[in-house]
């Protein structure tokens, strides 16, 4: 009885003001809506040329001169070699950003003061904020043309990536157990290196294998801008208008991402079960 | 063992916790400290770890001395080397190692001071884990992580350990048992041994208990169970 009176005051008091709604989120939804009406307005997309008979006609000419894929075993060779010379980029420039990246990640998680962290934190953002193309762009001048530059440049803008990474995986560790270990007497470095890398570790490496799958593709494109490697082989046969011969080479592409991406999947799985 | 002379500490706001304690521990007792959540009994245990600097005193005398060592007077490595030849550590929360075996992790004080781990198997077996190892401490309940935990903080024999509610997270049974191994393996190796706690029944184990105000560090008395 009582709990049904309490039950009908409770359904005639009326409910509590709902939140008020925040004035900022409502100007970010207009303004979004505004960018994106504006971004149809001021590109002049020509939908209906793109889908005309005569475009599609003249795609299909395009894509049939693909067709036979260079099949004779001297250009297999070739690009074999420039299959590793990509594999070798990518595995090289990712082995160097780790190595950067774990030493920018302690100042950037905060281990040495707010001010280093705040510097070396910027000094990530610049490193990832340029993308690899334009900094193998850089270094051609520095290092010539050919995978070395190449290689330099996946390993500076994934340093800066992994970097981050790094750190935020390293900042979001549990603090208790390297304390635990201070208070019992470790130095800085073995209790970092038994109480919070360890936590860290397995979310790293996999930053890491992914970052690799990432850099195998960049590897295949930066040979557009000189840098060796499959890129480079697509670029030169695209350019003489050999179909044949780039679309072995986009194949050979194809195999190399799917490889790595397998490998690189039965990796995780095994180092962070 | 211990002395505290007239030991304050505040926060950078300057807001005190601790003002001017003092009080002598010496080697062999089993001290608890109860007191108010936020009077500064955790605070207090870092000072004496030397994770923590106190302020400086009136009168320029060290306000933690150490077997006669004066703490303060240590910069951090070599108070880092203090805590891992004379103190043992037990935390509320274990902080037991999850990626190391018990023994290893029984093991680590060992080998920090670069002594033999063989003292680590039997440690394990001193607190009711023989034969255990080799196992992860997901393995182990919260009572017996603790007991890791304190096999842990005396496997290298100190002179002091310092236990920081070490049963706030147990049951009144395990945390009763647990006490009771702390006890014994304290009056085996003759440490002093200073405990927080907010836990009547955990103060009971001990052989004087303090309570932490304001005012300072007062004597009271806890009356035992008959049992005991």
């Amino acid at each position: 009885m009582t709990a049904r009176t309490d039950a009908g005051a409770a359904a005639q008091r009326p409910m509590p003001a709902a939140p008020r709604r925040s004035w900022s989120a409502t100007v970010l939804v207009l303004a979004l809506i505004a960018l994106v009406t504006a971004s149809f307005a001021s590109l002049p997309l020509k939908w209906a040329e793109f889908f005309s008979a005569a475009a599609l006609r003249s795609s299909g000419e395009f894509l049939a001169g693909f067709a036979p894929p260079e099949l004779a075993t001297p250009f297999l060779a070739k690009t074999a070699w420039a299959t590793a010379e990509t594999l070798a980029m990518s595995a090289l420039g990712t082995l160097l950003a780790v190595a950067g990246g774990m030493l920018l990640a302690l100042p950037g998680a905060g281990r040495f003061g707010r001010t280093a962290r705040a510097a070396v934190r910027i000094v990530m953002n610049v490193l990832r904020s340029v993308p690899e193309l334009v900094w193998a762009s850089v270094l051609l001048i520095a290092a010539g043309l050919g995978p070395f530059a190449g290689t330099l440049a996946l390993a500076v803008h994934t340093a800066g990536v992994l970097g981050r990474l790094f750190a935020d995986a390293l900042e979001n560790t549990a603090p208790l157990p390297e304390q635990s270990l201070r208070a019992n007497g470790a130095a800085a470095l073995p209790a970092f290196l038994y109480a919070t890398l360890p936590q860290a570790l397995p979310q790293m490496l996999s930053y890491t294998l992914y970052r690799w799958e990432n850099n195998i593709r960049a590897a295949a494109v930066l040979g557009v801008v000189g840098a060796g490697g499959l890129g480079q082989m697509l670029k030169y046969h695209l350019s003489l208008f050999q179909m044949p011969a780039a679309a072995t080479v986009i194949i050979a592409m194809l195999l190399l991402v799917a490889l790595v991406d397998g490998v690189s999947h039965a990796l995780r799985r095994a180092l962070t079960r | 063992m211990l002395e505290l002379r007239k030991l304050s500490k505040s926060y950078a706001s300057g807001r005190p916790v601790l003002a001017g304690l003092s009080y002598t521990f010496r080697a062999g007792e089993f001290v608890a400290i109860m007191g108010d959540s936020g009077v500064g009994k955790s605070t207090l245990l870092n000072l004496i770890a030397g994770l923590d600097q106190p302020d400086a005193t009136p009168d320029g005398a060290p306000p933690i001395v150490l077997d006669g060592v004066a703490m303060s007077a240590l910069d951090d490595d070599a108070a880092t080397r203090l805590r891992r030849a004379k103190m043992g550590f037990i935390f509320q929360a274990f902080h037991v190692l999850p990626h190391l075996t018990l023994e290893q992790n029984v093991a680590l004080p060992l080998l920090l001071n670069g002594l033999p781990d063989a003292r680590a198997a039997l440690m394990l077996a001193a607190v009711g884990l023989d034969g255990r190892g080799a196992d992860y401490p997901h393995q182990l309940s919260g009572g017996e992580m603790q007991r890791v935990a304190i096999a842990r903080a005396l496997v290298h024999r100190p002179a002091l350990v310092l236990a920081d509610e070490p049963t706030g997270n147990l049951d009144p049974d395990t945390a009763h048992s647990v006490l009771s191994l702390l006890r014994d393996e304290i009056a085996a190796s003759g440490a002093c041994t200073i405990m927080v706690t907010h836990s009547l029944a955990a103060a009971q184990m001990a052989d004087r208990t303090l309570i932490l105000t304001k005012a300072g560090l007062q004597e009271t008395t806890v009356v035992k169970p008959f049992a005991q």
